[in-house]
């Protein structure tokens, strides 16, 4: 096996899971579980690569795409934090809209799939980074992502400042722990949720621009294949912790660059390969919450 | 006043409620055209989970249909896809449509029955029910089930064939046909290999990937070479990110061809063969230019050749005689095959020697295909049962 294309798939793979996790962690520390990631990062993928094709455009496309994405985060926003819905069926809403949106554009434009090879050049959105594509090994790891799949690793130590050095990152995870304690100290509890939820938003939209429009320069129906759940998985793992959650992000998407690399010299049994990342999910959330039960102590004794 | 508003407001909602399900009830039984004469024959064609504009499969047999209601002036009504489809086929057979096509590839309802109710095909005598790539209308001694259910099964291990020695006949001229400026096409051994990714484990994509691989035999074997044949076949249909990854780990490993048969994942492979500057194949429709100069070539699956053939046979009433039998399209029919590669020569370098060489090799498909016409050859065809016996696969290795 060729370990060099193995991690570097990783951090491919990776990269979407990593930007969702890290939008998904605000929300979750502000207590709204936002299952939408998935149909956000479908949103995000789509509009990219739709509105690259109608002003030919990248920039234009990705900023067209943030901007939508934000419009579903405030509508997920109000359907659950001012009008006080439950998330899970908000989320639900979004994502069964997000997908049948997108079917239903394709369907109106009389295409099978967006196809934008002739704007995007996949090879050149390529970077190369200087110096570090010399080093053996790892250079061939590490140099040669799009650009978001470093907007992806840099906005895990971003997101770690924000959570735990900012005003705003005390009070996020104030108004997820005791919101009656944020209420009390005059903190605007709803302002707080939705940036935190617009915050995903974004991060989707970046998730999705990395899976369609860099990687690929096409969008086909159904492409966010989960990746917006596993995602959800990851911040549970982690309990919303920015390090730590990655770290999840970057296990689950090397368990599917091990999929696709077994795969090669596996033959026939290639298929089992595939159960990998959800066998990971359903193990590591085990583990994680046997640990925590083992921890979990009310009044200085063990909680059994 | 103000709770009166809200009553009158949830009054009309209720009534808008009604009417749209109500409406959605009897979508299907509406005909196309409004001035429908009873003299006028009835078509209809439900498509199967991709869609009427999937650009390939279905969108081909629509495209059929149209031709039948242009030329003949016949009455046809299509639907988009369903999630009541044994409901779907009742009502149409109910609004009095004699020739149904079912893209679906879920035969169930119409041959075994479900929910305790009788066939369809029983319920509905009169109607003819047309059934694409499989042969479920069988009883237990091989004979047909029901005389009104038509199996159409296009020969595509034939064409896929063809896709397999063009295959090793681009790849063994690489460096005569293609600008080494545009291709990174790994050569020598390393670069003899190919790729296959299925969308599922199934006889309905095995049918492909046994043809393509005799098809890779065959010329491996005369010109003394061995090819390394790298294959998945649980790609899905949708997940076109991870196909190309798939894709990319296939190209990295020396192949220079890949050939996807797993729908909207092919579009992913497309664009890695792109990015990769290696070659792809692609399948159901002609989609040599989605990516130009890197789709070699696309195996067809030209639904809207049965389509139209059935409609004429109903309209000219030999559509009973046809009743209960599988009619296969081979490679002569034109409804499968390869594309004609006129999008993949416009990348062939513009020398002599290339062009003689892509003469040669086109000639070559040209000879293979009516060796394959005649018998000469005979290619595993998966649909039918057939099973491909791997030790005659002398030149090609599948990784253990």
């Amino acid at each position: 096996m060729d370990y060099q294309r193995l991690l570097y798939d990783a951090i491919s793979c990776g990269a979407p899971i990593i930007l969702c996790v890290l939008g998904g962690n605000f929300a979750h520390k502000a207590n709204v579980l936002n299952i939408a990631l998935e149909g956000m990062l479908l949103m995000g993928a789509f509009t990219s690569v739709l509105f690259t094709m109608l002003t030919k455009n990248i920039l234009l496309g990705i900023l067209i795409c943030i901007l939508i994405n934000l419009i579903w985060g405030i509508v997920f926003s109000v359907m659950c934090v001012t009008k006080k819905g439950n998330p899970i069926i908000a989320g639900l809403a979004v994502n069964m809209l997000a997908t049948a949106i997108c079917a239903f554009l394709l369907k109106v434009l009389g295409m099978a799939n967006l196809n934008v090879n002739s704007i995007v050049n996949v090879a050149g959105l390529k970077i190369q980074i200087p110096v570090i594509n010399q080093i053996p090994f790892i250079g061939g790891i590490i140099s040669g992502h799009p650009l978001m799949t470093y907007v992806s690793f840099i906005a895990i130590f971003v997101m770690w400042v924000i959570m735990y050095k900012t005003k705003f990152g005390v009070y996020v995870r104030v108004v997820g722990e005791n919101e009656d304690a944020a209420v009390s100290v005059g903190i605007n509890v709803n302002r707080i949720r939705y940036i935190a939820v617009l915050i995903g938003a974004v991060c989707s939209a970046l998730a999705g621009i990395n899976l369609s429009l860099e990687k690929m320069a096409l969008f086909t129906n159904d492409m966010s294949a989960g990746i917006g759940f596993i995602a959800i998985a990851a911040i549970f793992c982690g309990s919303g912790r920015p390090g730590l959650t990655s770290i999840y992000a970057i296990i689950f998407g090397l368990a599917q660059s091990l999929a696709i690399n077994l795969s090669i010299s596996a033959g026939a049994y290639s298929g089992l390969f595939n159960t990998i990342p959800y066998f990971m999910i359903v193990f590591i959330l085990a583990v994680v919450s046997i640990i925590k039960m083992k921890n979990n102590r009310v009044r200085g004794f063990k909680n059994e | 006043m103000k709770k009166s508003t809200k009553k009158l407001m949830a009054l009309v909602l209720a009534c808008l409620l009604t009417v749209a399900f109500s409406m959605t009830g009897c979508s299907s039984k509406d005909t196309s055209s409004g001035s429908s004469t009873a003299s006028k024959e009835k078509i209809a064609l439900v498509c199967s989970a991709a869609g009427a504009n999937d650009n390939g499969y279905n969108q081909a047999a629509i495209k059929g249909l149209n031709q039948l209601k242009t030329e003949k002036g016949v009455d046809t009504k299509v639907v988009e896809t369903t999630t009541d489809y044994p409901g779907t086929l009742k009502t149409l057979a109910d609004a009095g449509y004699k020739l149904i096509y079912s893209l679906e590839y879920d035969f169930t309802a119409l041959i075994d029955g479900v929910g305790g109710e009788k066939p369809l095909a029983e319920q509905y005598p009169d109607t003819t029910f047309v059934v694409f790539n499989a042969n479920p209308n069988l009883k237990e001694d091989n004979t047909a089930k029901f005389k009104n259910v038509i199996s159409v099964m296009f020969n595509v291990n034939e064409a896929s064939f063809l896709a397999g020695a063009l295959s090793v006949k681009v790849n063994e001229n690489a460096s005569v046909l293609f600008d080494s400026s545009k291709y990174s096409l790994t050569t020598g051994d390393a670069g003899r290999a190919v790729g296959f990714i299925g969308g599922t484990q199934s006889s309905g994509i095995e049918v492909f990937s046994y043809g393509y691989a005799e098809g890779i035999n065959y010329v491996a074997k005369e010109l003394g070479v061995n090819y390394t044949y790298y294959s998945t076949y649980n790609a899905g249909f949708s997940d076109s990110a991870t196909g190309g990854t798939t894709a990319g780990t296939y190209y990295s490993e020396g192949a220079n061809v890949v050939y996807t048969v797993a729908g909207s994942v092919g579009d992913g492979v497309d664009a890695k063969a792109k990015e990769v500057k290696k070659l792809s194949i692609e399948v159901d429709a002609n989609k040599d230019s989605a990516q130009p100069g890197y789709i070699l070539t696309s195996v067809l699956k030209n639904t809207n050749v049965p389509v139209y053939a059935l409609g004429t046979a109903l309209i000219d009433g030999t559509l009973a005689s046809k009743g209960g039998t599988v009619i296969n399209y081979s490679l002569g029919s034109e409804a499968t095959g390869i594309t004609d590669l006129s999008t993949i020569a416009a990348a062939i370098k513009s020398d002599s020697a290339a062009q003689a060489k892509w003469t040669e090799i086109k000639n070559y498909i040209t000879d293979l295909s009516s060796k394959i016409g005649s018998g000469t050859i005979k290619v595993t065809n998966a649909q039918i049962g057939e099973t491909l016996d791997i030790a005659t696969l002398s030149n090609v290795k599948l990784p253990k």
